[in-house]
């Protein structure tokens, strides 16, 4: 389990040399310290190019191009191994990346089953019922390659609440929502997140995720 | 076409882009490869039965006994230190050891049944190593000298020469192995005084590798030290010299022998010969199947490096799903042992199947075809290698692009 992931003088390295410069000598991310607590909701927001990607990258541990720390509970995450790695992809961190990243040659149920198949989180009734809320239920069968961007950001979501986690992360989830789906989301990941006592750390860059009570961070 | 479906939605993702005429190919090579190996191992060990030789295997580590060639002419039949250390620092020669003979005058006498006989003897002793097989009751025990019982070892060839020469003729009963230890023997030892001491003694067993009538090196010692003339205390020099080859047949050891004008006891040599010759076309030919396998092997791990770069994007979104980098290796290590399983199993078939058309011809040379599960053992082996290396580096492929 998580309790704290604290950002120490991050910065990626693409930005090594524009410390002085805009956007990081305005974000409240980069080179700053910054606390995430479970149990909380975080909205990081930024104009494109700011690096959002990267931050939920740094954290979910698939990319190491950056200067400055990040810390597990005071671990220093470059210190784990691929094995602990995966464990904390299957218990502790749940991220649902910007590009979605479904198989199209799977169908939508068999894309959440590999998820799902890695801890047995929930039954396929289950996944049905969230599938159904996000309205896209009829879609359970249909190879992911035949989904709209929107369709596949429902079905990302609903793989994302998937499995146990104290973290959510979700590089802009909603980018290709309507109002209504939007809130539908909103309403679900907050749900599921309270469920597991688990953060929400959700990245916009100008539709935001309709969440309730949240911290905005300017990144 | 998949080749590892078995339903599960990580295979059924990573066998796309596998491609059956790059794993046809290794399995077909592989198996072209190992086949001839398996083969080859397996004539050689079916073929090592002809050149057996008593308990002894022309075909591995071998014993010759060796003598200086004798003639009218020829007075000096021992061999110098200096000769035996040239012998000793030929690199066919694992390690050799020299006669001891008895210096001094012996009989033995045997009671048939009333019926005595007794012939004049002699005795060699040899270090223990050299015997083939040591009786258990091989020693003698100098503390209690003359009331000590004399084992001997003697030829094989002597008991054939006394039950099918000798005891026909004469009337006396033909003798077994295993019965002619029973037989009280009177061993009668002469002094240089004249004096003579008469010891008991029995038959410990035969050799087929030394062919003479051996006793203890410790009664060698204690018998020369008490009974030879003091004029041939000095004469202390091996004319016979057993040494132990680790390459029977190398034809360095016939140019040798040939060169020092010395001899080799029985055939040896020419048996030697034959293996030494199929122990050299056997390893020509394993050698080109092991090429064969080792190319087939690099077929494999490109095919698989192919496919794994195919997969690349797909092995990294498993892995950022949370799949273990061993989970996703988990079809290409599926895929690895099944082909690597079926051609041992079909390499092993083809040698027991080759092995079978051999085996009227080896029978009628009086060999009789080995089990095939060493054989078997050693494609095991092989492929069990092969497909740990296969597998690990699939692993560290897989876990470089974690």
């Amino acid at each position: 389990m998580i309790e704290t992931i604290s950002l120490v003088g991050l910065l990626p390295k693409v930005f090594e040399g524009c410390e002085q410069e805009p956007p990081v000598c305005t974000s409240e991310v980069w080179l700053k310290d910054v606390e995430l607590l479970r149990g909380r909701r975080y909205l990081i927001s930024a104009e494109s190019g700011t690096g959002k990607s990267s931050l939920c990258s740094f954290i979910y541990g698939n990319r190491t191009d950056y200067n400055g720390k990040i810390f597990f509970d005071g671990r220093d995450t470059r210190s784990l191994g691929i094995d602990e790695r995966c464990d904390f992809r299957r218990r502790s961190l749940s991220l649902l990346p910007q590009e979605m990243r479904l198989f199209p040659e799977l169908s939508v149920m068999e894309n959440i089953r590999l998820k799902n198949d890695l801890t047995g989180f929930r039954s396929d009734r289950e996944i049905f019922d969230l599938l159904d809320e996000l309205e896209i239920a009829g879609k359970a069968d249909s190879k992911a390659a035949f989904l709209s961007i929107g369709q596949q950001q429902r079905v990302a979501i609903v793989r994302a609440l998937c499995q146990p986690f104290d973290f959510l992360i979700l590089d802009e989830p909603v980018s290709h929502l309507d109002a209504r789906n939007n809130a539908a989301a909103a309403t679900m990941v907050q749900r599921e997140a309270d469920r597991q006592g688990a953060a929400i750390v959700a990245t916009s860059v100008g539709n935001h995720l309709k969440l309730t009570d949240y911290t905005l961070i300017r990144l | 076409m998949s080749l590892i479906d078995n339903g599960s939605l990580v295979r059924r993702l990573l066998s796309r882009n596998m491609s059956m005429a790059q794993i046809c190919g290794y399995a077909f090579s592989s198996l072209i490869g190992l086949s001839i190996v398996l083969t080859a191992i397996q004539f050689y060990r079916d073929a090592s039965g002809i050149f057996k030789d008593g308990e002894t295997n022309a075909m591995q580590q071998d014993f010759i006994v060796v003598s200086k060639q004798v003639g009218l002419t020829e007075r000096n039949v021992s061999f110098s230190p200096d000769e035996i250390n040239d012998i000793k620092a030929q690199p066919w020669v694992n390690s050799i050891g020299a006669f001891t003979a008895s210096r001094f005058k012996a009989t033995i006498g045997v009671d048939f049944a009333g019926r005595g006989m007794t012939t004049e003897s002699f005795f060699e002793s040899i270090p223990d190593k050299f015997f083939d097989r040591l009786p258990d009751d091989w020693h003698f025990d100098s503390e209690l000298g003359e009331r000590a019982d004399v084992p001997i070892i003697l030829s094989r060839d002597y008991l054939v020469l006394y039950n099918f020469g000798f005891a026909s003729t004469r009337g006396l009963p033909t003798l077994r192995e295993g019965e002619i230890g029973m037989i009280p023997l009177v061993v009668s030892l002469y002094g240089a005084d004249g004096h003579v001491t008469r010891m008991r003694g029995h038959i410990a067993g035969f050799s087929s590798r030394i062919n003479t009538i051996a006793v203890p090196e410790a009664f060698m010692q204690w018998a020369n030290g008490k009974f030879a003339p003091a004029s041939r205390s000095n004469d202390v020099q091996p004319s016979r010299l057993v040494l132990e080859i680790n390459t029977p047949g190398d034809p360095a050891i016939a140019s040798y022998m040939e060169r020092n004008s010395l001899d080799i006891a029985g055939d040896k040599l020419d048996n030697g010969t034959a293996a030494y010759f199929l122990r050299v076309m056997t390893a020509v030919v394993i050698a080109l199947g092991a090429i064969i396998s080792a190319l087939a092997f690099f077929i494999l791990m490109l095919s698989i490096y192919l496919l794994l770069q195919k997969n690349r994007e797909k092995l990294h979104q498993l892995m950022l799903l949370g799949y273990s980098p061993e989970q996703t290796a988990a079809p290409y290590v599926a895929l690895i042992l099944i082909v690597n399983s079926s051609v041992l199993i079909l390499a092993s078939v083809t040698a027991v199947a080759a092995s079978s058309m051999w085996a009227e011809a080896l029978r009628s040379l009086d060999a009789e075809p080995v089990s095939a599960t060493p054989t078997i053992a050693t494609g095991l082996v092989i492929m069990t290698i092969v497909s740990v290396i296969n597998i690990m580096s699939v692993r560290k492929r897989i876990r470089n692009d974690f």
